[in-house]
């Protein structure tokens, strides 16, 4: 019986279905005292291939929040569909939009309920709390999160996030005798060192994972002025209500190779 | 003891003879001092090698005949004596050459090089089995440290630096020549006339572009030396060695 | 384990208007252990050129004493200081003898370069274990923070800068970067070069 010898031969095999994938790019946040920053790029790639130049990974989720998602694409859509249906409900439930502090909760809890088979996805959420100031929200892809003034994600954290922490933070710096660092930096400056920090992402960054389009949400508390925010170019207003917080999105290119 | 041959020091080339000479050594100056004449004079802003070039008959093609070679862009080299033990020093000189660029990623100064070559020829005089190089040589190049330099290298593995000097049958009454006509602001074109006077003394036959060998070391401009100096990566720099065309040669003469 | 993070340590190197600068971490680790805070790994080759070893330890220490010898073989033998662009050729050939067992280092080196005309020029090169050379016109950077160093040192450099800006620069790199690495820190040093003297400053930042 040939067939039962080779048979005998083939010896034990083994398959596997990843369910995971990193689709590259690089998303980042910071706040200010009254407004808060939301930036990400829209190359998708996988390894040194890129899917689209345009795939959004920043979203409104309310006139008070902005979720930034990175990793897993598939994942994080997925993932922002259903904090979004969550948050309808409790429109529904309570006739208001969830406060931040709740949307960062209720965000650890839904990627804690996939501690098992997680989201592979890291997120920032940016907006203004209840008492007007700006937040900053950053979550591991299992729900860990903390409030933070700036936060980089992504392909490009390790390039970004030193810089910030020196920009931002004035790590290693010392103030001028009699004299402290601000605690929060005007929107002018936030926005420079956001564009500045995906350029030199994009300009170094090894592989194929940032680059092609920049998208900039700003969140201003209720109120406040515009900052300077009228003059920058290719702003465009996406507030909903008329009396509350205001959300703008500023649009840019970013280097496609 | 003493006799004309050398006696029983002549045939091992590594024991001293009691007048403290090694013969061989001196038999093999002798073999030098039966080629052909050449010579080299540095200019104020150059050198010139040349040398004579004689067929053993008219229907040897002397196009394959060459006597000075292009070591690498900055480097040239002329001799006098054998032919077959001047190819096979030229040949190692160019692979030092080439080692130094690995290494470096530049061709060799001009003394190093020397110093290389001579390295080879004095352990001809000192190894077993092997007899000393049957040749003087001539070593003129360029290099950024010590610009313009011509060494004379000699079977013994001696290498000195010289303004002029004359090597092969005719060295002695060519030195006197040249001692006669050289002066340190002496310019190239000059230098090469000076060259071809001082081979005529004593040349036998027509001397003609087909019967002499001339190469040249020219100073780079500071232009040439900054647009070389960055195009390390980029290109190549100029060479500062060429051998003369018979055409040039040609217009050289008629003058 | 990665065989050049065993020990840790990064260096990075700048040009300037007419000065360059170079500058490294001080820690040697044995993986996450630190075990001292004072592990030089800039070395001069002459009196201007610094060169930085990155990478095993034991194989920083063999390759300073091998272009040691190779340096002082050629200063000898050609009479003269070698000029970085010979050096960084150097480099790249001796690292390139061992292509198939590389020694674990990925040299950075700095230095002043004489022009023709008798001036100097600010030259940096950096090569992979190979002895890959890149020559690069702003800044070089290699080791374990080296995506750090490239983030921030990109945020932060601007061409012309004079010594003193320059030293702030890289130091700034060096200091945030490291901050965010934990196999590099515990203290940098940093050497600023201009034609005619060497300033060498030791920083203390975070120690941890």
């Amino acid at each position: 019986m040939p067939d039962m010898v080779s048979l005998d031969r083939a010896g034990p095999q083994q398959r596997q279905f990843n369910p995971y994938s990193d689709n590259g790019g690089t998303i980042l946040a910071i706040a200010g005292a009254d407004f808060s920053v939301i930036a990400g790029d829209t190359r998708q790639s996988e390894g040194y291939n890129i899917q689209t130049r345009y795939a959004p990974k920043v979203f409104k989720l309310t006139d008070k929040a902005v979720l930034a998602v990175n990793g897993f694409a598939a994942d994080g859509n997925m993932f922002v569909k259903r904090v979004r249906q969550r948050l309808e409900w409790y429109r529904h439930a309570h006739a208001k939009d969830m406060p931040l502090r709740a949307i960062a909760r209720l965000i650890q809890t839904m990627l804690y309920g996939r501690r098992f088979f997680p989201y592979y996805v890291y997120n920032i959420l940016g907006g203004i709390e209840e008492d007007g100031s700006g937040a900053v929200y950053s979550f591991d892809p299992v729900g860990s999160y903390e409030r933070e003034s700036c936060r980089a994600a992504g392909a490009a954290q390790s390039l970004v996030q030193p810089f910030l922490d020196n920009q931002i933070y004035f790590k290693n710096q010392t103030a001028a005798p009699g004299t402290t660092h601000p605690k929060h930096l005007p929107l002018q400056e936030v926005l420079s060192l956001v564009i500045d920090s995906f350029t030199s992402a994009t300009e170094r960054h090894i592989e194929a994972s940032v680059g092609d389009g920049l998208e900039m949400y700003v969140v201003l508390a209720r109120g406040s002025q515009l900052q300077g925010l009228e003059n920058v170019p290719n702003v465009q207003e996406m507030t909903t209500t008329s009396d509350g917080e205001r959300i703008f999105i500023i649009r840019r290119e970013l280097k496609k190779d | 003891m003493a006799s004309a041959d050398g006696g029983a020091y002549s045939y091992s080339l590594t024991v001293f003879s009691p007048s403290g000479k090694l013969v061989q050594i001196e038999h093999a100056l002798a073999a030098v001092s039966q080629g052909t004449t050449s010579l080299g004079i540095k200019a104020s802003n150059g050198i010139v090698i040349a040398t004579e070039k004689k067929s053993p008959s008219i229907l040897v093609d002397d196009s394959m005949l060459e006597k000075v070679a292009v070591v690498c862009p900055n480097i040239g080299i002329v001799y006098s004596g054998m032919g077959p033990d001047f190819r096979v020093l030229i040949t190692k000189a160019r692979k030092s050459a080439q080692a130094y660029w690995k290494m470096y990623g530049e061709y060799p100064p001009t003394r190093v090089l020397t110093q290389e070559v001579a390295n080879v020829m004095q352990q001809a005089t000192q190894s077993g089995g092997v007899r000393p190089y049957g040749v003087s040589l001539l070593v003129a190049g360029w290099d950024n440290h010590r610009g313009p330099t011509l060494y004379q290298v000699d079977p013994s593995g001696s290498f000195w630096a010289w303004k002029a000097s004359a090597i092969g049958k005719n060295m002695v009454n060519a030195k006197t020549f040249l001692e006669k006509r050289y002066n340190d602001d002496i310019s190239l074109e000059d230098a090469i006339h000076t060259a071809l006077l001082t081979l005529k003394e004593g040349f036998e036959g027509q001397m003609t572009e087909k019967t002499i060998e001339i190469g040249v070391v020219t100073v780079p401009t500071p232009a040439e030396l900054e647009a070389g100096h960055s195009g390390a990566a980029t290109g190549r720099p100029k060479p500062t060695f060429r051998k003369l065309t018979e055409e040039e040669i040609r217009d050289y003469l008629a003058l | 384990m990665s065989i050049m993070e065993y020990n840790g340590g990064s260096v990075i190197a700048m040009v300037g208007k007419d000065c360059v600068a170079i500058a490294s971490d001080l820690r040697l680790g044995n993986q996450a252990l630190g075990i001292s805070s004072n592990f030089q790994k800039i070395f001069p080759v002459t009196d201007r050129i610094y060169l930085g070893l990155p990478g095993l330890a034991t194989d920083v220490t063999t390759l300073r004493e091998l272009f040691r010898y190779r340096v002082n073989m050629y200063t000898i033998k050609e009479e003269r200081d070698i000029e970085p662009e010979t050096f960084a050729h150097l480099v790249s050939s001796t690292l390139y003898e061992r292509r198939f067992g590389p020694f674990f280092i990925e040299p950075v080196m700095a230095g002043m370069s004489k022009t023709p005309s008798g001036g100097y020029k600010p030259f940096i090169a950096a090569t992979d274990l190979i002895g890959c050379l890149n020559f690069a016109k702003d800044f070089v950077v290699a080791g374990t923070a080296s995506s750090k160093l490239y983030g921030v040192a990109e945020g932060l450099w601007e061409p012309d800068l004079e010594p003193e800006d320059l030293f702030e620069t890289i130091s700034q790199t060096m200091l945030n970067a490291v901050d965010r690495d934990a196999y590099s820190g515990w203290g940098v040093i940093v050497h600023v070069m201009t034609k005619d003297k060497v300033i060498t400053r030791t920083l203390k930042g975070r120690m941890d």
